[in-house]
């Protein structure tokens, strides 16, 4: 009994002994890994700061405004009017408008002449 | 043996196995032994796989440094103060194992620090030294390439302000261990990150950004009209503040000349030999703002009943104090009415007007507008209004038109607010605020029947009084609003030369929402052509400002006459 016992015992410990050590390792190497991805994250991080900051600073108003004046007179920028401003119940109505009969009666006859109305981009011009 | 001990049998055992009995009690004891330490250590281990293990692992080392701080953003959510994480370079002389390599190499990738440079700080025994703060993330990926040793990086956090100066004033500074010094950098400290840094949470790198009332756009216009004025003018200072007359927020805040607040100790570079040149003029720099305040005298005098809108008051002599005598600048010199008064800054018309009110009455009602104690705002630099605590019947009367008494122009602009709102004192603030929220703190100071009254009053100068020029560069925004040329008191008297200009107005007048003071500190005729006081400057500065934010605001230029025939009170029309 005790030799079964004394055999149990000792494979208890070595595959314990065993499983210990790979348990170790393994641990090691997740740490090793997990600071490599923190150091990439911190990197990272950094690196965003950097653009956060370029795009923060691209956007002032302060750095658009010396571009815009300095490309004023090439795209005809210029500060609005009063003028510019208006509201749709200020734009007048369309005049009513006699029916332009002469078109009229030029499309019928071009129609009638085997014309295709469509076809031609002329028949605008015509009135 | 006797027969008797035969008989009964008596066992004696032999020493062998008395011995061999004892041998096994004491393996079994053994063994209960062993089991028992067996179950102790197993239990111990369960016991220690069950806790976490504290987390510190080499190369896992949180840098000390980093100590951040909540971005601040404009109420856009542009943003006007980050944290940029930068890596510095510092190396351990005493772990440099090849002093020539390493120089050699540094030198390579770091050509502006120069070889002198470093072998003077590589060599020795020392343990730390800085070699570069604030490198670029490539800078460090080529430096880690080469493979020194002794030669490591931290990452510091550092305050950056894409805008530069632009918001100066608004946003202040921090020092070198990222600290608040000065505006609200210094307010957020002692209100929040200070809690957190003590609560071990300020390291954390996702602090929730801070959303300002200030709108940058109109930030920056302000600034730049103010630069343009500075020179225009050839004043010593220009400074402004707009708010926002429902939600007391403050859109712009500018008092130049300012500082660059990524170099704090521009800060305190002296002007002209002076070193508090660049102090924020809105809301630590008291002014007697001159007649600014008749729109205040006539808003108390109208609320209180004591005068009406159609009353006229005598203004053909000037009033006498003893030896003194108060003109008018513009002088009718007749019998003025009340919107008279105000449309050619009568100075006799106001004091009347004054007068009739009562003193005591009068200085009630500037505690009553926060025109005394130090401006409400969340900035540390502030400074008390010096307002005599009881008025005389001389003081009582400079004061109607703003001299005797000094201000500064935040509390102006909250008080030219709470006229033009309908009557309510909304306290002015830098952060972002609701409307509900406002309507929460604030609380009411004037009849809304005065306020209409006072807007009527304030287009009234806009379009024909001293106001004209600003509503003439920005036409069709309704600008309301009220000049004053205060005279500086130059070694003891009151100079005619040198002056402050100050506009205060409000726009757009049908429906006000905006509310703006502008100085103008010492300024020079523009040309030989031009005035000096301050219709000239500031009140085209103003002009030149609402017309470039006015649209952005979200106001639409209307030049329909009719907006303006709606303002007259009835009794006048």
């Amino acid at each position: 009994m005790i030799r079964s016992l004394n055999t149990l015992l000792v494979v208890v410990s070595v595959v314990g002994l065993v499983a210990v050590y790979a348990l170790k390792s393994q641990a090691e190497k997740t740490a090793v890994e997990i600071s490599a991805l923190e150091t990439t994250v911190a990197r990272k991080t950094e690196f965003l700061s950097t653009l956060r900051a370029d795009w923060a600073y691209l956007n002032q108003p302060s750095t658009l405004e010396p571009i815009i004046v300095r490309h004023a007179a090439e795209l005809g920028l210029a500060p609005s009017s009063a003028e510019q401003f208006t509201s749709l119940e200020s734009i007048p109505m369309r005049p009513p408008s006699e029916p332009n009969s002469a078109a009229l009666e030029a499309l019928l006859v071009s129609l009638e002449a085997g014309i295709d109305p469509t076809a031609s981009p002329t028949i605008g011009a015509a009135q | 043996m006797t027969l008797a001990a035969t008989q009964a049998q008596i066992a004696l055992e032999g020493a062998s196995k008395v011995r061999g009995a004892l041998t096994r009690n004491r393996i079994r004891l053994a063994i209960v032994v062993g089991c028992v330490v067996f179950a102790i250590l197993g239990g111990r281990l369960v016991q220690l796989a069950m806790t976490a293990a504290e987390e510190k692992f080499p190369g896992a080392v949180q840098s000390a440094l980093t100590a951040s701080r909540p971005a601040l953003i404009d109420r856009n959510g542009l943003e006007m103060a980050i944290d940029l994480q930068a890596p510095s370079l510092y190396a351990e002389p005493r772990n440099i194992i090849d002093l020539d390599e390493a120089v050699e190499k540094l030198a390579q990738a770091l050509p502006e620090l120069g070889r002198d440079f470093l072998r003077e700080r590589l060599d020795g025994d020392e343990g730390f030294v800085w070699l570069k703060r604030e490198l670029s993330p490539a800078q460090e990926d080529a430096i880690l390439r080469l493979g020194i040793p002794g030669v490591d990086f931290v990452t510091e956090t550092k305050r950056y302000y894409p805008g530069g100066p632009v918001a100066a004033h608004v946003l202040g500074a921090v020092d070198v261990d990222n600290v608040g010094i000065a505006g609200l950098e210094r307010y957020i400290d002692t209100d929040q990150v200070a809690v957190l840094q003590e609560l071990g949470f300020a390291r954390d790198r996702a602090l929730a950004p801070i959303r300002l009332s200030i709108d940058l756009r109109v930030q920056n216009a302000m600034h730049s009209e103010l630069t343009d004025a500075l020179e225009r003018y050839q004043a010593i200072a220009a400074a402004g503040v707009m708010m926002d007359i429902r939600t007391g927020e403050i859109l712009a805040l500018a008092s130049l000349p300012d500082f660059d607040p990524n170099n704090p100790a521009s800060a305190l570079a002296p002007v002209e030999g002076r070193t508090d040149a660049r102090i924020n003029r809105i809301s630590a720099g008291t002014f007697e703002l001159g007649s600014t305040f008749k729109t205040i005298t006539m808003a108390a005098a109208l609320d209180a009943g004591a005068i009406s809108i159609t009353d006229r008051f005598d203004a053909r002599y000037p009033v006498h104090f003893g030896r003194y005598a108060i003109d008018d600048f513009h002088g009718q010199h007749r019998v003025l009415s009340v919107p008279e008064i105000y449309k050619y800054s009568s100075n006799i018309g106001i004091i009347k007007v004054e007068q009739t009110l009562g003193r005591d009455n009068y200085r009630a009602f500037l505690s009553r507008l926060g025109l005394d104690g130090a401006p409400l705002i969340e900035l540390p630099e502030r400074k008390r209004a010096n307002v005599p605590e009881r008025f005389s019947e001389i003081v009582a009367a400079t004061a109607a038109f703003g001299h005797g008494l000094s201000v500064t122009p935040l509390q102006l602009v909250t008080a030219y607010s709470a006229i033009a709102n309908g009557g309510l004192f909304v306290p002015p603030t830098l952060m972002a605020r609701t409307e509900e929220e406002a309507r929460a703190q604030s609380r009411r100071v004037l009849r809304p029947e005065t306020s209409d009254l006072m807007r009527y009053l304030l287009r009234l100068n806009g379009i024909e009084g001293t106001g004209k020029r600003t509503s003439e560069i920005a036409e069709g925004f309704r600008i309301g609003g009220k000049t004053g040329t205060a005279e500086k008191v130059i070694n003891g008297r009151y100079s005619s030369d040198v002056t402050l200009a100050v506009f205060a107005s409000v726009f757009p007048m049908d429906a006000p929402r905006y509310a703006m003071v502008i100085l103008v500190d010492e300024p020079q005729r523009e040309n030989a052509q031009s005035g000096k006081t301050a219709a000239w400057n500031a009140g085209e500065v103003s002009g030149r400002i609402i017309r470039r934010v006015g649209p952005l605001l979200g106001v639409v230029p209307d030049l329909d006459p009719g907006l303006d025939e709606a303002l007259v009170p009835v009794v006048l029309r």
